[in-house]
């Protein structure tokens, strides 16, 4: 069985956890008194950064657990306060003293440790790294993240679902559509109404939109962290064009807020003439980057992930599909018919995701132009009324498997939770680094490329 | 390689090419001659995620492929606050990063700017306050100059820079 996620509730004298897997869904009611549960970390090793985000937010104690140390709180966020629980209503909490945070390390001689973080060298999001280094070889990797923490799941608490909407689309700006579309299932299963298959293939054309600027930034980005910038300047070229497309088909660069019960009138010949000649341009370059030896020296046999590591840790999305685990949402009929193939890797390593990426760049252009065909302009009623119930969605963001899970009350959201696929991954990164060196590990970092504002929340 | 070098020709140069939009083109003159001016040549920025959703930095990013190529006005973004002119903020500064932003901000030389990036950490987005969240920045640190947008795009950063630089 596939650990999918594992949330909890608040609900009125009890804690509920809920754990999803693959084959099935398993509810666990919890005292309120004393609460305490078992955690099944040893079993399903990406449990634990679930299990410790449920003792932060809700204080349910895992007792036998390896790892309890605390996860979203840190040095100085008081202790005893779990935002979750329903009394909690505070908007601002009281810095306590510094209580430093336990890295696991590796010991012994000559061993010596390498802090990275939260601010990086680069223009991207904090997190933080702490390596346990034998000269130049890693020895062990701490990832500590939610520096990004802002506490998305309260804020939307109590909100109408409609009102969410503009929240939930900038959880993560790289894969805002993945959440806008995500959300749009929710809402259309609350207010039992189907959407008409325009406006689906509409949101689909936008996500693999999405998944399209997302991996071609990505294939400039992984070559430039191995000093090969060339190929950066000329996927960033790409990207640029890509967004202002995205912007004149959405009204907005990221696609914030185009998900919606709309589909404007856009020229679709010009569209067609963009998706061509972007084709074009990625034939050439990975024509000439697969012919540069000394980048291929790089990416070859760097941060492996083994199949056997990527099943244990329940890995999803690229990465999961690069170490040849046939993983993927859109794995359905609806996607098939407008030609979807399923990309696949063998060897794990940089080198796979990057092609796996290619790949996937010329399987979304395709499914663009098969899916352009049922789109035309349309308007259907924003719905209104909702009915109490617990709704969940699945979809393949482009980092991977999104899920979304919304209780609704009264009209109102009771409990909105979300498991971006970063969230999963991030666990497995420790494992994929033992054969290399430290100079590697922004490699092997950006041809993951993860998300940090999804999975802080 | 010949296919390359074919190619980059055939390319040519993309930053004059397609932004032939004159408005662009003063703002880029005056920033690089009040850069010239009052940086002596080269103005640095370290930005500093606050807790942000990653669309500030994609376009913070976007500054320097072909089309903006910012650091042709001589504006580079720094690895380290120690070398750094300006703190570029964007984000609603998290309970998680307050202490580091902070610190980032002592680690920058004086003279020093703050500038914010996006809607974010002046509490103008989406976003509503909760106990994770510390914005609006300028209650903790003092900023200079706004940037707004949610995202900005590239080139509203490149205008508001010049504003910034005409303004101190």
């Amino acid at each position: 069985m596939r650990l999918i996620a594992k949330f909890a509730k608040d609900v009125e004298n009890s804690f509920e956890i809920v754990t999803v897997f693959d084959t099935k869904t398993q509810k666990e009611t919890i005292d309120k008194n004393t609460p305490i549960a078992l955690s099944i970390a040893h079993k399903y090793p990406s449990a634990l950064w679930y299990e410790r985000k449920i003792f932060d937010d809700f204080g349910i104690v895992f007792t036998n657990s390896f790892d309890t140390r605390p996860l979203l709180h840190h040095e100085r966020f008081p202790q005893d306060v779990h935002p979750l629980q329903k009394s909690f209503t505070a908007k601002t909490i009281e810095f306590t003293d510094f209580r430093p945070y336990k890295y696991k390390t590796v010991g012994g001689d000559g061993v010596f440790e390498v802090a990275v973080g939260p601010i990086h060298a680069g223009i991207i999001e904090p997190g933080h790294f702490q390596f346990s280094q034998d000269g130049e070889r890693m020895l062990h990797l701490d990832i500590r993240h939610f520096y990004t923490h802002r506490g998305i799941e309260k804020m939307v608490q109590n909100k109408s679902l409609l009102d969410a909407r503009a929240i939930v689309g900038r959880i993560s700006g790289n894969e805002s559509v993945a959440y806008q579309t995500a959300y749009m299932d929710i809402i259309s299963q609350a207010s039992n109404t189907a959407l008409p298959v325009e406006i689906k293939s509409y949101h689909a054309l936008l996500l693999e939109f999405e998944r399209l600027i997302h991996h071609v930034s990505d294939i400039g980005f992984i070559p430039n962290d191995a000093g090969f910038s060339a190929a950066l300047s000329f996927a960033s070229k790409l990207a640029e064009d890509s967004r202002r497309i995205f912007k004149q088909l959405t009204g907005h660069r990221f696609g914030f807020d185009a998900v919606s019960f709309k589909i404007p009138n856009f020229n679709h010949q010009e569209f067609l003439n963009f998706l061509n000649e972007l084709h074009k341009e990625i034939k050439w370059f990975e024509t000439w980057i697969k012919g540069v030896p000394s980048l291929w020296d790089r990416f070859d046999t760097t941060g492996i992930l083994t199949h056997t590591k990527a099943v244990k840790y329940d890995s999803v999305g690229v990465m999961a599909r690069a170490s040849g685990v046939a993983l993927d949402r859109r794995d359905n009929d609806f996607y098939k018919q407008h030609g979807f193939k399923i990309a696949l890797q063998t060897s794990g390593d940089v080198a796979a995701r990057f092609s796996l990426r290619i790949m996937e760049i010329y399987n979304s252009i395709e499914m663009m132009k098969s899916l352009l065909q049922d789109i035309k302009p349309l308007h259907v009623k924003v719905p209104v009324k909702f009915n109490n119930g617990s709704y969940q969605t699945f979809i393949e963001s482009s980092i991977g498997e999104l899920f979304m899970s919304v209780d609704v009350s009264g009209g109102l959201i009771d409990r909105f939770f979300v498991r971006d696929p970063s969230h999963v991954n991030w666990q497995v990164v420790h494992a994929m680094m033992l054969k290399d060196i430290i100079a590697d590990f922004p490699l092997i970092n950006k041809s993951c490329d993860l998300s940090y504002a999804g999975n802080d929340l | 390689m010949i296919n390359f070098i074919r190619k980059r020709i055939q390319t040519g140069i993309l930053t004059e090419k397609i932004e032939t939009n004159n408005k662009l083109d003063n703002i880029k003159k005056g920033i690089k001659t009040l850069v010239n001016k009052k940086f002596a040549g080269s103005l640095a920025i370290r930005m500093v995620d606050s807790g942000s959703c990653n669309a500030c930095e994609a376009e913070c990013n976007a500054l320097s492929n072909p089309y903006y190529n910012l650091e042709s006005l001589g504006i580079y973004f720094v690895a380290s606050p120690r070398h750094a002119d300006i703190l570029l903020v964007s984000g609603v500064l998290t309970s998680n990063m307050y202490h580091h932003l902070l610190e980032a901000k002592e680690q920058v030389p004086s003279l020093k700017w703050i500038i914010t990036l996006g809607d974010c950490p002046l509490m103008q987005s989406v976003f509503e306050k909760t106990y994770a969240i510390m914005a609006p920045v300028q209650d903790h640190i003092e900023v200079t100059h706004h940037i707004p947008g949610c995202p900005p795009q590239p080139d509203e950063i490149i205008k508001e820079l010049l504003k910034f630089l005409k303004k101190i």
